[in-house]
């Protein structure tokens, strides 16, 4: 009896312990690879986790992180499924003004395998992140690609772009793209002057931290590419951070990253007397953008919003 | 040997335990003033410490690092105090406000309050964990208590019941809600270093109630971890008693998850520990954890600042690491004994 209930109770606080969130849903539609009347091209393209094979141009095309959206609105295609976390406002505002119709496919997290084999996709484009568990199903269901997007840097999320293109093949207007898109951020850039001295830091704020966003973060690598500097230079993307460490690193421009008007732990930090320590705050350059557009998106569009907005800011 | 032998060599462990103790203590709070991202001078401490801080590094010391280990203090002395009357009311080895509901009740109310109400300001989120906390205290203790002719397993079965069904609603709100609650994983692990004078205030009424109650019950404690036939045998009022302690219970480890997260382990372990060296007398063993567990939280904040220097770490990964093996070894350990 008392061997059972410890057993029982050592049960129990294992499950607790591992807790393991890897619940999967049921259902491995298996789709049959559709053959068209036509002889389609047979192409491969090498992503992250391997090679797909890809038939023809993919017309119903699933993306699973935002920034694919991004990637494939700016090639002027709209997908037929997109992972939004069942919220249409995620999408940022230049985003979705060049977004057709499309079918929610759910959570980015909890990929919903079922609704995606019902939308007879030929293409799902997800993040080697998130999605590397999964890849398996996912390629049951249609050729998948694995790209580097969440704590990417923003040149490892630019080098998506062309493999998106190739898989559509889009690989001329993608260059073009790319080149038009490189001249927009060299323009900003040239509004950057030569002795620009300043650090910049760029956060998450939240109830509950304060989430500085590196030199390894998608905006803080963006923000080095325009030739700025960020306050914090790691391998390290989202570290949180103490008021005593933002102290320490004492930035000169800080941007938070806010979703709606949430209460944030700024609001509790500002009442220490060390808040008017950090530079930001003494030059008054504390600055609230929104954290769709600087941290969720991540592609060519949202890069340069975020670059136009940030040069607003600084350069007024 | 003589009654009065045995008690004064018990009263002898005790005031030597407790003077290596409070040298630990002092110890651990210089240290975890003094040693941070920004270095500062033993002058700049004393300083601070005097509260004659002006300087940048001396308000650095004044108004974050203090605060922050007094919270540490006050959280793990919570939690070692509330571990303690649970295994003696439970007379379950395993008992701590981590099986027993009350870590993911105020878990599951801070991820439902920041996910339904974003603008929520920190301070009514401390309310809300803290009514998580009594919820799942409440509700496991209520599951076990009527279960039952007091049966104690009853307790951490449905302890352990209820903290799943409460961590599973946690993780299903984080899968759903990932936009908003992404960032609330770090505070799920346990973490102290946002410890302010705010969470330090919230925290000391409730301490010191819980810390009242614990002291006052803490002879009914020694009779009632001997069992229920004893402690009716000569006249005690069980349901009663465990009212109090319940109450104490979700207190002390209620406030303590709802400023810190749920830290595990904490409650667990010390009780044990502080057994091994003065015996089951709860007027001993009370005191004494609560002791024990401010040095261990306090340390193990210390040693989280240098797992991924120079950020931050949860301070619940330090305790689990430190936890968790020593959960095995006790069940080793009654394995071998039985």
């Amino acid at each position: 009896m008392k061997r059972s209930m410890l057993k029982l109770l050592f049960f129990g606080l294992a499950v607790l312990l591992i807790n393991s969130g890897c619940s999967n849903a049921a259902g491995n539609n298996k789709e049959d690879v559709q053959t068209s009347g036509e002889i389609s091209e047979v192409k491969t393209v090498a992503h992250e986790l391997g090679e797909a094979q890809i038939t023809g141009i993919p017309k119903r095309i699933v993306a699973l992180e935002y920034s694919f959206i991004d990637s494939l609105v700016t090639l002027g295609i709209t997908p037929i499924g997109i992972a939004d976390d069942n919220n249409p406002e995620s999408i940022i505002g230049p985003i979705k003004e060049k977004l057709g119709n499309y079918t929610s496919v759910g959570s980015r997290y909890e990929v919903n395998f079922e609704l995606i084999s019902s939308l007879k996709s030929d293409l799902i484009i997800g993040d080697i992140s998130r999605h590397k568990e999964v890849f398996a199903r996912l390629e049951d269901i249609a050729p998948t690609l694995l790209l580097k997007s969440h704590g990417a840097t923003y040149s490892e999320n630019l080098s998506s772009f062309p493999v998106i293109a190739e898989a559509l093949g889009k690989q001329e207007a993608a260059q073009q793209l790319l080149q038009k898109h490189q001249e927009t951020l060299d323009e900003l850039k040239k509004s950057v002057p030569e002795n620009e001295q300043r650090t910049i830091l760029p956060a998450v704020v939240n109830a509950k931290g304060f989430y500085a966003h590196t030199t390894q973060a998608y905006a803080g690598s963006l923000i080095e590419h325009i030739g700025l500097k960020d306050a914090i230079q790691s391998d390290v993307a989202y570290p949180q951070l103490t008021l005593e460490q933002l102290i320490e690193y004492n930035p000169d421009v800080l941007i938070l990253m806010k979703s709606g008007t949430e209460e944030t732990i700024v609001s509790e930090w500002s009442k220490n007397p060390l808040w008017e320590e950090v530079n930001a705050v003494k030059n008054n350059q504390v600055y609230e953008v929104d954290r769709g557009v600087w941290s969720l998106s991540r592609g060519i569009i949202s890069a340069e919003t975020i670059a136009k907005e940030l040069i607003a800011l600084l350069y007024p | 040997m003589s009654v009065i032998e045995s008690a004064s060599s018990r009263w002898n462990t005790y005031i030597v335990t407790v003077i290596i103790c409070v040298a630990l203590l002092i110890a651990g709070i210089l240290l975890s003033v003094s040693i941070g991202v920004i270095d500062v001078s033993w002058k700049e401490v004393t300083r601070a410490l005097l509260g004659k801080a002006q300087t940048k590094n001396e308000l650095v010391i004044s108004t974050i690092r203090v605060p922050r280990t007094l919270m540490a203090a006050l959280v793990g002395a919570g939690l070692a105090v509330a571990g303690a009357m649970m295994q003696a009311v439970t007379r379950n080895p395993f008992a701590s406000p981590q099986i027993l509901g009350i870590n993911s009740g105020a878990a599951l109310i801070v991820v439902l309050s920041i996910v339904l109400y974003p603008s929520m300001s920190p301070t009514s989120l401390v309310l809300a964990a803290f009514a998580g906390a009594s919820m799942g205290g409440a509700l496991v203790f209520a599951l076990g208590y009527t279960n039952d002719e007091r049966a104690p397993v009853n307790l951490a079965l449905a302890g352990i019941a209820v903290s799943m069904f409460l961590t599973a609603m946690t993780e299903g709100f984080i899968v759903l809600y990932d936009n908003q609650t992404q960032s609330i994983l770090f505070w799920l692990a346990g973490a102290v270093h946002g410890g302010t004078w705010s969470d330090v205030y919230t925290l000391m009424p409730w301490m010191g109630i819980g810390f009242f109650i614990s002291i006052l019950l803490s002879r009914n404690l020694t009779i009632l971890s001997l069992g229920d036939d004893i402690a009716k045998g000569i006249g005690l009022k069980v349901h009663r008693i465990r009212l109090f302690v319940a109450c104490a219970v979700i207190v002390l480890a209620g406030s303590a998850v709802s400023v810190a997260g749920p830290i595990g382990f904490v409650g667990l372990i010390v009780p044990h520990i502080v057994r091994y060296i003065i015996g089951v007398d709860y007027r001993f063993v009370i005191p004494l954890s609560a002791l024990f567990g401010a040095i261990l939280l306090i340390y193990a904040d210390l040693i989280s600042r240098f797992i991924a220097f120079p950020f931050e770490s949860p301070v619940g990964i330090v305790t689990a690491a430190i936890g968790a093996p020593f959960f095995l070894y006790l069940i080793l350990k009654r394995r071998r004994a039985s």
